[in-house]
């Protein structure tokens, strides 16, 4: 066991971890943080999708330890309190989630997307979530959703 | 009951509905949003220990026998099972009831007409290995790692069989026999339709146009891997499973009969389920294990597939090989139609809806007086397949679609014009087909019209001439469809309104993204008149919900609307003699609109609400929770979705890349309870057929027999790179067969995408020499089809 001290959606977190735990093995199993998902073994689908120092990664492909002194944010510290991230609210607004499996991964990776570029067209929208498996929506409505979070959040 | 129904359906039409056709945003989105869900694998009970199956590597093999000695000396090991251990336990075998049942589904019957062997599916089999994933044993560990470490110890002594993959081999004299009941591997084979006179009519025919389709083995990968949780209870002798399905009740039943136990003692607990188009709607031997295991061990016991094994181990989808032949007179009347279709069922039957589903719609949304066709199956020693999104109805309609297309080019009609002279007019409906199967109602001519305005079918040259200027084609496509949601035959509602202004319906179907929490809500509340917020409904739990069909088939929306409205109208009558009894006048004296029940005349009313006071208070020391009803209903007859897509793609003739650059899909799904929810319905529709139709398949290795589909790396779902924006439309013809109008969506888009797509690149192709390519049109297979083509 080794010790790791990090931030999960801004609270200090000390744990005792197997060498080769993940990071998704963490939130989940250690930290009760099940929005989290994981949906292939090949790091292909993005349902593990969390944010590493404000970078999107796959929470499946990464070990524990090497987010030792890292700010981690996950779907569960996306909102404000009560207000949902504008990402949060199009997809609710546009129906861009079904299932709700793939969503907290497919909203991580298109707030990071976002964040990247303040003001994508459809094209690089589905470019930038091409590491992102749906099996429910074809895509139709995530794309409108991260339209119209980029909108908003310009707006405001 | 369905008469009955019937005779109301016009009062209902008329109604102002409130909340029913508005694009409410689901309620359900939350905790989605939130990473609050309630999926199987967020569930984890104090002292829980891990399953992990030993899956047979062979496609075929007897096992001789099994030594988990080493294996369960090892750190953490409690326990290690086979299928001798389970036979000596006393456990039976999952009764997957595969054949259609409802009384308008055709009767599939053995050769010769007897009863269907279906391959018996024990928890763990004891005599052989029948596809590769099979599961041959179960280690169950202290954690994940120990059980995995086990198991590649667990050794298993395998004699390799001679194995087939695909269902053409298997029916061959000589080919490996997958089960000795069943030497030939021919499980199934009936005729239906009238052969004397499909003969004469292609006997008299001026055309006769004959393909064949292999339409492809593929896999549903909903993106929730399937997972079990299993509890056993000592003091009571219950059993709890936590498992993702369409229904927890028939799951409860059916793991019952595979554990010997009463189902009465089976607790099945399902909420989020992440994704099912299908796979999910059958038992697996895990649900069975995790809860024999988890009384044997005394520990709750968790199942979870990696990718890889959902891969090898999920029911799987399609695989049916259909040769079809169009009889058409010299100005293009279609006259008669034949169709053969060999489903591949796998190593058992776990179910014949695909071919039971898709043999009476051969002949589709097209007026042709004579068909025959054959549905027959084959078992093979590959996973065994079950229903995928639009269970056997894309395979046929593809087969349709195809030849008529190639029949307009063959015999120099227009594609369109050739179908518009042969669809079934809304003048003709009901129509009933050459199989006797009568299409409640639709208007197919006018989805044709609105799919080719929305795709401006009229401006293609233009578009295809500038796609030509940047060196690339363009093709388009057409598909009309129809299809059938039957589904299980009964439902059950139980409702309860409170005092607290507060309605209960506890249903027995399961939504697996589909939103019933909200549009089952617009649903109660336009029919009690009150505000849909009000509403809650209730799922998933088996020790609440006494009965129910699940999801599948299209079946939710219309059954539970039935079966709410059906309580609702009991619930009626019998608030109409409350209010009767507490005003002291006859119930003839007493009017109900709009929620409000009022004297005939007086002054004095009551709402839902303050009647469900009255009934509490009039309760006593009873039952205080208002006015209470169950309603169970059984509705038989089947609806037919009905619509059609048409596409565009550009293709690169050469790299053989296609892509999509316009895709319209019309659907009439009866009345549309909620326009976004069912839009979303249809994307995701779109895009099942879309992944069939240009990058999915179920690979077997002709040489090993070994699946290469194994992960999303070299299985191809639709990516948001690959996939246009969707142009959609409904064409709202309410069903006659139901209060609501009902019919179904989610299923009829993916039944048009298949031809629709490969239409379109052939189209592209056409000059080329092109008049068909298989599925997946993947980028190879364009590329070799037009060398082929070449010569």
């Amino acid at each position: 066991m080794i010790p790791l001290q990090l931030k999960v959606n801004g609270e200090p977190v000390a744990a005792e971890i197997e060498p080769a735990t993940l990071l998704v093995e963490l939130l989940r199993d250690q930290l009760g943080l099940t929005g989290t998902h994981v949906g292939c073994d090949t790091s292909q689908c993005g349902c593990c999708v969390v944010h590493v120092d404000g970078v999107a990664l796959k929470s499946c492909t990464l070990l524990a330890i090497s987010a030792q002194g890292s700010d981690v944010v996950t779907i569960e510290g996306l909102a404000t309190g009560a207000t949902l991230h504008p990402m949060q609210k199009a997809f609710h607004e546009c129906h861009a989630l079904q299932c709700g499996y793939c969503t907290p991964g497919m909203i991580m990776s298109a707030v990071a997307l976002l964040e990247r570029n303040p003001d994508p067209n459809e094209a690089e929208v589905r470019e930038g979530l091409e590491g992102n498996l749906c099996r429910c929506t074809g895509y139709h409505n995530i794309v409108r959703a991260v339209l119209a979070a980029a909108a908003e959040m310009r707006g405001g | 009951m369905t008469d009955e129904l019937e005779l109301k359906f016009d009062a209902l039409a008329v109604g102002a509905f409130k909340s029913v056709g508005r694009p409410v945003a689901r309620r359900e989105d939350l905790r989605l949003i939130t990473g609050k869900g309630r999926f199987t694998d967020d569930f984890n009970e104090p002292g829980q220990v891990v399953a992990v199956l030993v899956r047979s590597p062979y496609p075929h093999a007897r096992i001789n026998r099994i030594d988990s000695d080493t294996a369960k000396q090892m750190p953490g090991v409690l326990a290690i099972y086979t299928g001798e251990d389970c036979r000596a336990d006393g456990l039976g075998i999952i009764s997957h009831s595969p054949v259609p049942s409802t009384r308008s589904d055709l009767k599939l019957t053995a050769p010769g007409g007897g009863a269907i062997f279906e391959g018996p599916h024990a928890l763990l089999p004891v005599d052989k290995a029948r596809h590769v994933g099979e599961g041959i044993a179960m280690v169950v560990a202290e954690s994940h790692r120990q059980a995995l470490d086990a198991a590649e110890h667990v050794r298993v002594d395998y004699e390799p069989l001679p194995w087939v993959a695909d269902s053409a081999v298997a029916i061959r004299d000589g080919a490996p026999t997958v089960w000795d009941e069943v030497p030939n591997n021919v499980c199934v084979d009936t005729r239906f339709g009238d052969t004397a006179a499909t003969d004469a009519a292609f006997a008299s025919a001026a055309h006769v146009i004959e393909m064949e389709f292999p339409i492809q083995r593929v896999t549903a990968t909903p993106l929730e891997p399937r997972a079990a949780l299993g509890q056993y209870d000592e003091a009571s002798g219950r059993y709890t499973l936590n498992a993702g399905s369409n229904g927890a009740v028939t799951h409860k039943r059916q793991i019952a009969g595979a554990l010997n136990v009463d189902p009465e003692n089976i607790r099945v607990l399902c909420f989020d389920v992440g994704g099912n188009f299908g796979t999910k709607n059958r038992v697996y031997v895990e649900f069975g294990l995790v809860l024999w295991a988890a009384r044997k061990i005394g520990r709750p016991v968790k199942f979870l597939a990696t990718r890889s094994e959902s891969f090898l181990s999920d029911y799987q989808g399609r695989d049916l090989l259909t040769r079809v032949e169009l009889a058409l007179d010299a100005d293009g009347t279609f006259l008669a139609y034949r169709a053969s279709n060999l489903s591949n069922v796998g190593a058992r039957i776990v179910s014949l809806s695909p071919l039971g589903k898709g043999a009476p719609l051969v002949t589709g949304s097209y007026r042709i007086p004579a068909a025959e066709v054959r549905a027959w199956a084959a078992f093979t020693t590959t996973t065994p397949t079950q229903a995928y999104r639009s269970s056997g109805r894309p395979e046929v309609i593809h087969a349709l679609e195809r030849i008529i297309d190639t029949a307009a080019h063959r015999l120099g009609f227009d594609p369109i014009a050739l179908r518009r002279k042969n669809l079934v007019s809304s003048e003709e409906m009901p129509y009933t087909n050459a199989f006797g199967i009568t299409y409640d109602s639709g208007d197919y001519i006018k989805s044709m019209d609105i799919a080719l305005r929305l795709a401006d079918w009229d401006g293609f040259e233009a578009r295809a001439l500038a796609v030509r200027e940047r060196g690339l084609r363009l093709g388009r496509g057409f598909a009309n469809y129809v299809e059938s949601s039957i589904g299980a035959p009964r439902e059950r509602v139980d409702m309860t309104i409170s005092p607290a202004g507060r309605v209960e319906v506890v249903v027995g179907t399961q939504p697996t993204g589909q939103g019933h929490e909200t549009s089952f809500a617009q649903v109660t509340a336009d029919l009690l008149g009150i505000d849909a917020n009000a509403v809650d409904i209730v799922y998933g739990d088996t020790d609440i919900v006494a009965e129910g069909g699940g999801s599948h088939s299209g079946r939710s929306m219309r059954h539970a609307s039935t079966a709410i409205y059906g309580a609702i109208e009991k619930l009626k009558v019998y608030a109409i003699e409350l209010a009767a009894d507490v005003w002291g006048i006859e119930t003839q004296a007493i009017g109900y609109g709009d929620g409000r029940f009022v004297e005939t005349g007086g002054a004095r009313r009551f709402d839902w609400f303050e009647l469900a006071a009255l009934e509490a208070e009039r309760a006593g020391g009873g039952d205080q929770r208002g006015l209470r009803i169950s309603h169970s209903h059984e509705m038989h007859t089947p609806v037919f979705p009905n619509g059609c897509a048409a596409c565009e793609v550009e293709v690169d003739t050469e790299t053989g890349f296609v892509r999509i650059t316009k895709y319209v899909a019309v659907d009439d799904v009866g009345r549309v309870i909620n326009p976004l929810i069912v839009d979303g319905q249809t994307h995701g529709s779109i895009a099942t057929g879309a992944g069939q139709a240009l990058w999915e398949q179920c690979y077997t290795d002709p040489d090993s027999g070994q699946p290469l589909s194994g992960s999303f790396m070299d299985y191809g779902i639709p990516r948001a790179d690959e996939m246009p924006s969707f142009i959609t439309a409904f064409n709202e013809v309410p069903s006659p067969t139901n209060p609501l109008g009902v019919k179904s969506g989610g299923e009829g888009p993916t039944t048009a995408a298949l031809a629709v797509i490969i239409n379109a690149i052939v189209d592209a192709l056409r000059d080329l020499g092109v008049d068909d390519i298989p599925m997946p049109a993947t980028p190879f297979q364009v590329w070799q089809s037009i060398r082929d083509a070449q010569g």
